[in-house]
């Protein structure tokens, strides 16, 4: 454990700790574009060199490790001085194009530049010309002026994803990121390339000249693509979410998330149910609220308890599930069946993709639901979106006497749905969701739900209403009464559930 | 000491078929193997020690105390690769060991690799020197052939093979992680320090990297022991060197003399002074990367380490390179960086861009287009570099931008639209 | 293109490399040499092809492939002239040595005659200092040049 001073503030670090891991134990920020913490040590782009007393050259702090005694300069002069000099370096072949640059904003080039420079370029020399708008794969695009050649996207892919697509070509100032001529950067967590990019080399093609990113807000989220629930970042403006970033969570993502989950963002904003619709005829119109509280009404009160079921859904939050499960005890319904989309062995891997595409199964299944198993046929249904086309033919087979649907989008279970209330997504409401460790993860609602949407608990407790039954409800004792937990118990990381036996 | 006398690394160059096995055998050659294997590799390694050997690549690091590095108890397999990426400018001293006698360095690789306990060793030879390659690989052949190489040599228990690797063309394999990258088959990196390839080198095993000529000394230490060896040169800087005499002189050529020589002695007599009855202007007098001396401070420079150290310059690899008065040295600096932009492995930020940014300004200068302001960039990216990164290559450039810009300001200065 | 495969010799070559080698990948640069001696030049196929022989990424063959000079990732000339333009050669007239190639064969650095039997580049030091100015044809380096050795090494040629 030796203690070192970083800046005059002496701390102790174990064993191997770099200067670099320890000045940021000790909050203090070293610059750098080459390092990342979960690759390999390159100490190419020489951003975060220090001054180490009683060294007779400037080192880099990344691969120095800590010893016993030492004294680290991070912030004097000199080392501003060094850090300028390297920043001015990386700058003399780089477009500089700011304004076209989708990384502008979040650059790391542009933030050192405010930080240690400030003054012009005394480069009068052509630039070195390389390839822009390079293609590089279904999800990413390449700009190789910009690159700064830090080679954290190949570490990426040569150690995180083990598929080794990037590499460099040529040597020297002519050095070049690319594929294999012909190939393409296309593995399931390509975008994760452009999470770690610092500089706009690498940009996201469906994020793309969509929006200057200081327009954008954010809240802390838990992706809905699989059971991992990677943390991310939901991105909104515009009652719009404009893109997921990663938000890392040593447990369960670290810092990294697959591309279909990270490209499931316009789930909140396309095809989405705005207003109650109600079957008349044959077919699905739009209604008043009241008139499709009503026909709720008429369907649920003329039956026993034993003559519903309440369908949750693996899709749906832990508190939206425990609200309908609420709703069941009141009404005395005990039939709880979930819906859940089918798995997809194939798509798995060991990694951050689930074969259970759900991003609660584990919560609905702690509620006491049982997998959506049918015996509908004389009963009136009353669901949470998420069922699978399995589900859906079964319905269909089976034919219950109404089907009542909290959706979100429209489509084919809307399609069956004889009375349609509009649900809100887990973008536009507070709740959590259960993920394959059983760890309970919170989101915080980005959106403002639009027209008449509202969270599933809120209609289950008009319903109720309208049945005249006492049924109060609230997020945060939902996810007490069904989870024993506080949404301040869950923190950043999420909280495992204490084992039910 | 006259030059003729000390010949331990050049003695058979004018021997007429020196490169073959029963020529270097006439000559003693592998002699040295017998007492070799009678020796433990410590005290090998002390003989060594004791011949002040040093790495004559071009750093100049104590050979038996880099051999002693190797960890003696790892239970890995420990390596030799010798250096024969001879690519600095100026220097070809061991594309002609390897020529003409080919088995010296061969007698002396088997030296190292017992003193290291290292069963393979491997020849990385840049890929150029196809010629010089073909020679090694008909010497190595004719040793194993003999049973200097292989298994149980000469009875001794003693197992050794030798392999000759080919580069393709990049200046920075001479490096020596970067050699040890582009041994294992990747691009030639220089690797980040420490770890030290003693410990951690080649396949993650204990290595060592010396340079032909190094090894090419070993068998005359080892035979005639580091006391005569040590006859030869100064106290500090024991033993003979190769000097690779190129550019203005009338008989460039390589050049075995003991070290402390004169520089002006090597230039006037054994070169048979300056071509077409010139005037010198200036030596370079390790090869490209170490600073140039105005020809004042050349003619009064012993070659050894702390003597041109003392003039401010390096001994380098001992390439030797020579201009006249004509010479201009605008266009002689923009020729090195060239090469050293050309060169730059790409890896580290301020080596990648200062090259070539000192490059195009000393390009764009010699077309008549200097600014203001230019010798004060030049001299910053020189500053800015040198010593910031993974290997020195940037400093082989900062170096000659220095010293050009200190002893032939006023030069540089012409080319600046005033 | 057809099919890529050593032929017979360099297969046998091949399997000698490997055994020099704890590693696969060890012998990138000797294997690369094979397939560029067979096919002229390294294209995406061969290397490709080389990849799967060490068990390697193409992409990891391809980043070796373009940091070595003498790798062609372009088919060249037959005739191959490098001349060395480093400080040694330049101080003794490398300059002329190239005007005299492009010339005689009305091309540029970096190109090759239409005929596809010249190509000239421009190559750094060669390790050939003392014998300044000089070039290497194909393999062979051809030393201390005037303009008349250069014009008698040409029509010596085929």
């Amino acid at each position: 454990m030796p203690k070192l001073t970083i800046d005059g503030k002496e701390i102790e670090v174990a064993d191997g700790t770099t200067v670099f891991e320890a000045a940021r134990q000790a909050d203090i920020s070293i610059p750098h574009f080459c390092y990342h913490p979960k690759l390999s040590i390159a100490g190419n782009c020489r951003m975060c060199l220090v001054d180490i007393e009683k060294m007779p050259k400037p080192a880099i702090s990344c691969n120095t490790v800590a010893n016993e005694g030492m004294v680290v300069n991070t912030k004097t002069e000199k080392v501003k001085e060094l850090q300028k000099s390297v920043l001015e370096f990386i700058l003399i072949n780089h477009p500089i194009d700011c304004p076209v640059c989708d990384q502008a904003g979040e650059c790391k080039l542009q933030e050192f530049y405010m930080d240690y420079t400030m003054t012009d370029s005394e480069f009068h020399e052509e630039k070195v010309k390389k390839p822009k708008k390079v293609d590089l794969g279904p999800n990413v695009m390449l700009d190789d002026e910009r690159c700064i050649l830090c080679s954290r996207c190949i570490r990426f892919c040569d150690e995180i994803t083990h598929t080794s697509e990037l590499c460099f070509s040529e040597r020297g100032d002519r050095s070049t990121l690319t594929t294999f001529p012909g190939k393409q950067l296309d593995n399931k967590y390509s975008l994760n390339t452009v999470d770690i990019c610092p500089v706009g080399a690498l940009t996201s093609k469906p994020f793309r000249f969509q929006k200057r990113v200081w327009f954008l807000k954010h809240v802390p989220s838990v992706c809905s693509g699989c059971a991992t629930g990677c943390n991310i970042y939901m991105d909104y403006d515009d009652g719009k979410v404009w893109r997921y970033r990663t938000r890392d969570n040593e447990s369960v993502n670290q810092c990294w998330t697959c591309d279909a989950g990270r490209l499931s963002y316009p789930l909140h904003n396309e095809k989405r149910v705005t207003r109650p619709m109600v079957r008349k005829n044959g077919v699905l119109e739009y209604s008043t609220i009241s008139d499709a509280l009503g026909e709720i009404a008429r369907a649920l009160s003329s039956l026993g308890g034993d003559e519903a079921v309440l369908v949750g859904s693996a899709q749906e939050s832990n508190e939206n599930n425990m609200a309908l499960k609420k709703f069941g005890q009141t009404c005395q319904i005990k039939d709880l069946q979930y819906s859940a989309k089918p798995k997809d062995d194939a798509d798995a891997d060991n990694f951050l993709i689930k074969a259970d595409k759900n991003p609660n199964r584990a919560g609905v299944q702690h509620l006491g639901y049982q997998e959506f198993h049918g015996g509908i046929g004389v009963k009136v249904v009353l669901a949470l979106e998420g069922f699978s086309e399995t589900h859906l033919s079964q319905l269909r087979e089976e034919g219950p006497v109404a089907f009542i649907l909290l959706a979100t989008h429209l489509g084919p279970e809307t399609e069956l749905a004889d009375v349609v209330l509009p649900a809100a997504t887990f973008g536009e409401q507070e709740g959590s969701f259960t993920n394959f460790q059983n760890r309970v993860q919170k989101f915080e609602a980005a959106l403002i739900p639009q027209g008449m949407v509202l969270p599933a608990w809120k209609w289950l407790e008009k319903i109720a209403q309208e049945l005249k039954q006492p049924l109060q409800l609230s997020a945060e004792a939902l996810l007490q009464e069904g989870f024993g937990l506080k949404f301040a118990d869950l923190g950043t990381e999420g909280k495992i559930l204490e084992s039910k036996n | 000491m006259d030059v003729m006398e000390a010949k331990v690394l050049t003695k058979n160059f004018g021997v007429k078929d020196s490169h073959t096995l029963p020529v270097y055998e006439s000559t003693g050659g592998y002699n040295v193997l017998k007492r070799l294997f009678s020796m433990k590799p410590e005290e090998v390694i002390e003989e060594v020690k004791k011949s002040g050997l040093r790495g004559r690549g071009g750093a100049g690091f104590p050979t038996g105390l880099k051999w002693s590095f190797v960890p003696k108890d790892s239970p890995k397999p420990k390596y030799l690769c010798v250096n024969a990426d001879e690519s600095e400018p100026g220097t070809f001293k061991d594309r002609y060991l390897m020529e003409l006698d080919p088995h010296r360095l061969i007698e002396g690789i088997i030296v190292c690799s017992y003193a290291i306990d290292c069963h393979q060793s491997y020849i990385y030879i840049r890929g150029e020197f196809v010629f010089p390659k073909e020679r090694l690989e008909q010497a190595i052949a004719e040793a194993y052939a003999k049973g200097y190489l292989g298994k149980n040599i000469l009875g001794s228990g003693y197992d050794l093979e030798l392999t000759v690797h080919r580069g393709a063309g990049a200046y920075i394999c001479g490096e020596e992680t970067a050699l040890l990258n582009s041994l294992e088959g990747l691009r030639g990196m220089p690797r980040l320090k420490p770890p030290f390839p003693a410990v951690v080198g080649l396949f993650g095993c204990p290595t060592v990297v010396n340079n032909v000529e190094t090894l090419s000394a070993l068998p005359f230490i080892l035979g005639e022991g580091p006391e005569a060896y040590r006859k030869f040169g100064t106290e500090k800087s024991p033993g003979t060197k190769m000097f690779s005499v190129s550019g203005h002189v009338v008989r460039p050529g390589n050049y075995e003399i003991p070290l402390g020589y004169s520089l002006k002695k090597l230039i006037e007599e054994d070169c048979g002074g300056m071509k077409d009855g010139k005037a010198l202007k200036a030596v370079i007098p390790g090869g490209s990367s170490v600073p140039v001396l105005p020809a004042k401070d050349a003619m009064e420079v012993n070659l050894d380490y702390e003597s041109l150290a003392e003039k401010g310059s390096m001994l380098g690899s001992g390439g030797v390179i020579v201009m006249d008065e004509t010479t201009c040295m605008v266009k002689t600096l923009t020729n090195l960086a060239h090469f050293y932009a050309h060169e730059s492995c790409g890896q580290c930020s301020p080596c990648r861009e200062g090259t070539g940014w000192a490059h195009k300004i000393l390009k764009r200068m010699l077309a008549g287009e200097g600014r203001a302001g230019d010798l004060e960039t030049l001299h910053r990216i020189a500053d800015n570099m040198a010593g910031k990164t993974i290997c020195v290559l940037a400093d082989a450039l900062a170096m000659p931008i220095w010293s050009y810009l200190k002893h032939f300001r006023s030069e540089f200065e012409a080319y600046i639209e005033k | 293109m057809a099919d890529i495969k050593f032929n017979e010799a360099n297969q046998k070559k091949f399997e000698q490399l490997l055994k020099r080698y704890p590693q696969k990948r060890a012998a990138m640069l000797p294997t690369l040499w094979l397939a560029q001696e067979q096919y002229g030049w390294l294209s995406p196929e061969v290397m490709t092809y080389v990849g799967g022989l060490l068990e390697v990424p193409p992409s990891k063959v391809y980043e070796v492939a373009t940091f070595y000079t003498m790798f062609h990732l372009q088919p060249v000339g037959k005739y191959h002239f490098q001349v060395c333009r480093t400080l040694s050669c330049q101080l003794r007239g490398a300059e002329g040595i190239t005007a005299q190639l492009k010339k005689r064969f009305g091309i540029g650095i970096g190109q090759t005659s239409e005929d596809g039997r010249f190509t000239l580049t421009e190559v750094e030091c060669l390790g050939s200092c003392g014998t300044a100015p000089m070039l290497q044809l194909n393999d062979d380096y051809h030393e201390d040049l005037t303009e008349a050795k250069l014009d008698q090494l040409i029509e010596s040629l085929e």
